[in-house]
């Protein structure tokens, strides 16, 4: 088995520290494992330098992802999921376990990172026009996650079992009551009953900790999978213009193109990067940098703000104004909007079922080959389009609580 | 004399009917507000262009910032002169207990807007007068301008304060409820976007004109080309407009009850009538050009000739009376609130909902539709500019001339529909001058009064 | 080679069959177990409310109740609001006892004094004296409960009936 010189002095580089003292046991076990092929495999890829730094929000969601994961699993340590103990249980956390409350501060302040990083993302991705072909299903694994992370988002508010947390579940979960002919049944699975209770707690903790997840995890790695197999060069910064070749030409080169797509300069139909880097380490350290900011902003957001926890459930309250998490301050306007029977359906299901579904379609809406966003105006206008609706719907929503 | 000095506080009268000072003021501040919101959009769109010119290296686009800028610093002295004018003599001669009050509950939003006043005269100059050396360093060029652009959207937030409190006072004497009152992010939001539209409709108007009057190829390409410009930025955030002054008019219903029933079935109501036919005679306008400007270029597009129907549609549809009276109130009081067909004043096509709200709907849309397949035919490069028509200019002129209307008619039917106040419910518009506070009845124990009869005056 | 195939077109059919039934197997017990609150019934029992002597004509009164949940363990009852309304019917007095629950997205509604309606924080739903749904999002009236008086002592069920 010839090692290429290249490989073995990275591979070098990344085991020393390892590597020496224990050679022999390193040895053994790579022989074995093959530890050294799997280290150069992750680490060496070529990856674009022009857009390196856009790049990083990917491996921040990563990062933040696995941040969650990690303070989800020792929130456990402290919480009890049920009506009668959770907020006692959180309550506890806040006044007696300084250390569990910033955990707890981290995986809130996480979360609300995690979606604007998500957001960012996407919109790199959108108008750089990376989802094109090869890449529709990194776009719509990627449009997957989103939605599988506003659940976790959504599920995770219901937890505490304050007035907030209380009034977030009675309503997403009458939410569903409103689809067509299963809409009851479909409640009480969720609810347990008819009405919020202690079941409730129990099926959105199990949702929230371990179904959800469950379907992440796998995506994610199939995302990465992709990722991998493709290359990091879908954006048009990445693409050589070549003015010798007519519009026509060069679209039919691109439709014919078959994968394995690889990402190196070889390729001319898709990879064609003026210019390389190593993704270890230029590309992994850039990331390294975002991320820790990243994880700074929530650290110090966790420390100095905190999590709220209001007064403990109260089903029988006159004056506790129930408030939307911000991220879905666009949908509780659609709430106010379509008011009155047959309508409620509308701005519930259809209006943001539709968004979900053309945002996922996105790859099939647009398959010309351009890839910069100005010759991208019929998909890029309707998106600018979008956007602003949803920032105007989130600032009625606040205005509207504000001024109740 | 001693009597009057002895009521120092309450003030000499000047001698002007409220009428005739109504109306002064109304005047001015309607010619004010065209010159103040062809500020902030033009800004908007100098920075913008100044900004792509940099990136793309495209001189055409410079020279629009450039153009746009001098324009801007020219309009700024007249503007200006004009706020200046109205608040030294106007507002303190013939409104004085208003500005007084005003001024003492809203002190300091009018102190920043002061001071962003002054940071304007700095920017603004400083860009008309240093252009070519300042290009040196594009990017502190286009610094400077996106500091125009932010303190422009200061001033108008700081005069949005004052507005939209005159029209939902807080009664809390809490500066954050009064300055941050139910109709401050409607109002902001809509005239935000009205000013961007307005200065891209006043490009298109200017290129219109210019195009008629263009002598050399170069000129008629450069004239064509500012068209397009103009009706997409005209045309796209108008486009907008519907969803947020819909959202506007409900959150004036919620909270100035009697003044959204003045807008909507009362004396105002043909006024907001005629603004509906303005927006479609806008759109209509807008799109006609994109179809035709597509079309002369020789490339047909289905598209753009539907959005022209349906926009034509929804304008009819838009603009259709929902009575033959002036006012529901005569409509009840002739005892004839059955269709016209049924020998009655009502015509149900123009009934809010579902018919004028199914054509803000369909503007929106359609508006949306035009100018993204009018923005993928120039991406394509099927346009040449210069090959604009006659009747394209007309179009690009009629649709400015309409913004700049419709600009003017929203100020007048706002400053109105307050009815006898001009603080709802806390200031009458009479007795500005020769106001003497009674000690039995107050300005606020008469306004509480009239404000309880125009509410239980209403449906 | 005819025999070798059908033996090998066999190990697939296997393959398929013993995947579904596993797949079965595993399921049918979870759906069961997810499904469950459908098929469940609920008791009603009667709750005391409280005495209503002093509810005045024209002016929803809140009463908190305990609710006991019966969904699921025993867990301690749950605090709910019964708006008891007195209203005049001709010469005589009627009682409503309405549940407070918005029936646009179930937000807990109370009432305005300023407006005289019922208002609900979340979505700025209203409604009537009577519940009836008058203005904002809500798709129904106000539920009432099924109830009755014992002497002036309202008591209610947890079950509630259309206006």
């Amino acid at each position: 088995m010839s090692v290429e010189p290249r490989r073995s002095k990275l591979v070098a580089r990344l085991t020393h520290p390892v590597a020496r003292p224990l050679a022999s046991v390193y040895r053994w076990v790579d022989e074995r494992m093959g530890i050294s092929d799997l280290v150069y495999k992750a680490l060496y890829e070529a990856v674009p330098r022009r857009g390196a730094w856009t790049y990083t929000l990917g491996s921040v969601t990563l990062i933040i992802i696995a941040l969650q994961i990690v303070t989800g699993m020792f929130l456990l340590w402290s919480y009890v999921p049920s009506t009668t103990e959770a907020w006692l249980s959180l309550n506890y956390l806040a006044h007696h376990n300084e250390f569990g409350a910033i955990v707890r501060g981290m995986h809130l302040w996480g979360a609300y990172v995690l979606l604007l990083v998500i957001g960012l993302h996407m919109v790199r991705t959108f108008v750089s026009g990376s989802y094109k072909k090869p890449r529709e299903l990194n776009w719509i694994t990627g449009v997957i996650l989103f939605l599988l992370v506003l659940a976790l988002g959504i599920t995770g508010a219901m937890l505490p079992w304050d007035q907030a947390a209380f009034w977030t579940t009675v309503v997403t979960t009458h939410v569903l009551s409103y689809v067509p002919l299963l809409g009851h049944w479909l409640q009480e699975v969720w609810r347990g009953g008819n009405q919020v209770g202690p079941v409730t707690l129990t099926r959105t903790f199990a949702i929230h900790i371990w179904l959800l997840p469950a379907l992440l995890v796998p995506l994610i790695g199939l995302h990465i999978y992709l990722l991998r197999r493709h290359g990091e060069h879908g954006s048009w910064v990445n693409y050589r213009n070549d003015p010798e070749e007519s519009e026509r030409e060069r679209a039919d080169r691109v439709l014919r193109a078959e994968p394995p797509y690889p990402a190196v300069p070889s390729d001319p139909a898709y990879s064609v990067p003026d210019d390389l880097d190593e993704f270890f380490p230029s590309q992994v350290g850039k990331d390294a940098i975002v991320s820790f900011v990243a994880v700074l902003i929530i650290f110090v957001m966790a420390v100095v703000v905190g999590s709220p926890l209001e007064a403990p459930a109260n089903a029988a309250s006159l004056t506790y104004v129930p408030t939307p998490e911000w991220f879905f301050l666009p949908l509780d306007q659609l709430l106010v909007q379509f008011p009155q029977a047959w309508m409620i359906p509308v701005g519930v299901f259809i209006i943001p079922g539709l968004a979900s579904t053309l945002l996922i379609m996105v790859p099939f809406l647009d398959r010309s080959p351009d890839r910069e966003p100005w010759k991208r105006p019929q998909l890029m206008v309707p998106a600018l389009f979008t956007l602003l609706f949803l920032i105007f719907e989130a600032l009625l929503g606040v205005n509207r609580l504000f001024n109740l | 004399m001693p009597a009057v000095l002895s009521i120092a506080p309450h003030l000499v009268p000047v001698g002007v009917s409220t009428a005739v000072a109504t109306a002064l003021v109304g005047l001015l501040m309607l010619t004010h507000i065209q010159f103040a919101a062809f500020q902030q959009g033009g800004a908007m769109l100098a920075a913008l262009f100044d900004f792509l010119g940099m990136v793309r290296r495209d001189e055409r686009q410079t020279r629009f910032a450039r153009g746009m800028l001098k324009t801007m610093a020219l309009a700024f002295t007249i503007g200006s002169a004009l706020a200046i004018f109205a608040v030294m003599i106007l507002f303190t001669g013939l409104w004085s207990h208003f500005w007084v009050k005003l001024l003492r509950i809203l002190f300091w939003p009018l102190v920043v807007e002061a001071g962003a006043f002054v940071l304007e005269i700095i920017a603004l100059y400083t860009l008309y007068v240093g252009w070519d050396r300042l290009g040196r360093v594009r990017p502190l060029r286009v610094g400077l301008e996106l500091v125009l652009v932010i303190d422009l959207f200061v001033q108008m937030l700081m005069i949005n304060f004052v507005a939209s409190y005159m029209l939902t006072p807080r009664p809390a004497f809490d500066l954050p409820l009064i300055l941050l009152n139910p109709t401050l992010l409607p109002l902001e939001v809509h005239r935000l976007i009205g000013n961007v539209a307005f200065a891209g409709a006043l490009v298109a108007l200017v290129a219109g004109w210019r195009m008629l009057r263009a002598r050399t190829p170069a000129q008629r390409a450069y004239a064509d080309w500012m068209g397009a410009i103009g009706a997409v930025t005209a045309i796209s955030f108008t486009a907008l407009q519907p969803l947020v002054g819909w959202e506007y008019a409900k959150e004036v219903q919620l909270h100035a009850y009697a003044s959204w029933y003045d807008m909507m079935l009362g004396g105002l109501s043909v006024a907001f009538l005629f603004q509906m036919f303005l927006l479609g005679l806008i759109l209509t306008a807008g799109i006609f050009f994109f179809w035709r400007r597509v079309r002369t270029s020789g490339f047909r597009s289905p598209t753009l000739a539907l959005c022209a129907v349906l926009s034509l549609g929804a304008w009819l549809l838009g603009a259709t009376p929902s009575s033959l009276a002036w006012t529901y109130e005569q409509v009840f009081a002739a005892n004839a609130n059955v269709p016209i067909w049924n020998g009655g004043l009502l015509i149900p096509f123009g009934q809010m909902i579902p018919w004028k709200l199914t054509a803000l709907v369909a503007f929106t849309f359609v508006s949306i539709t035009a100018v993204t397949v009018f923005l993928r035919e120039v991406s394509r490069g099927h346009l040449r500019w210069g090959e604009a028509r006659r009747s394209q200019a007309v179009a690009l002129i009629t649709m400015g001339v309409a913004v700049s209307l419709i600009m003017a008619l929203m100020g007048f039917i706002r400053e109105n529909a307050r009815g006898p106040f001009l603080i709802t419910n806390q200031m009458l518009i009479n007795q500005q001058q020769n106001f003497v506070p009674p000690s039995s009845a107050g300005p606020a124990q008469a306004g509480a009064a009239a404000g309880a009869n125009l509410v239980l005056g209403g449906p | 080679m005819a025999r070798r195939m059908s033996r090998r077109r066999f190990m697939v059919l296997a393959t398929n069959v013993a995947g579904a039934g596993i797949t079965l197997l595993i399921a049918a017990p979870i759906v069961g177990e997810v499904l469950q609150p459908i098929f469940t019934r609920r008791a009603h029992p009667w709750v005391r409310v409280g005495d209503i002597t002093q509810v005045p004509v024209g002016l929803p009164t809140a009463y908190v109740v305990q609710m006991p949940t019966t969904q699921a363990w025993k867990v301690p009852p749950v605090a709910r609001i019964v708006y008891v309304v007195k209203l005049n019917v001709g010469s005589a007095v009627q009682v409503l006892p309405l549940s407070n629950v918005c029936t646009h997205m179930q937000c807990d509604v109370h009432w305005d004094q300023n407006l005289q309606q019922f208002l609900c924080p979340c979505h700025g739903g209203l409604y009537s004296i009577t519940g009836v749904n008058v203005g904002g999002p809500p798709p129904r009236p106000l539920f009432r409960y099924r109830h009755k008086l014992v002497g002036e002592t309202l008591y209610v069920r947890d079950q509630l009936t259309e206006a």
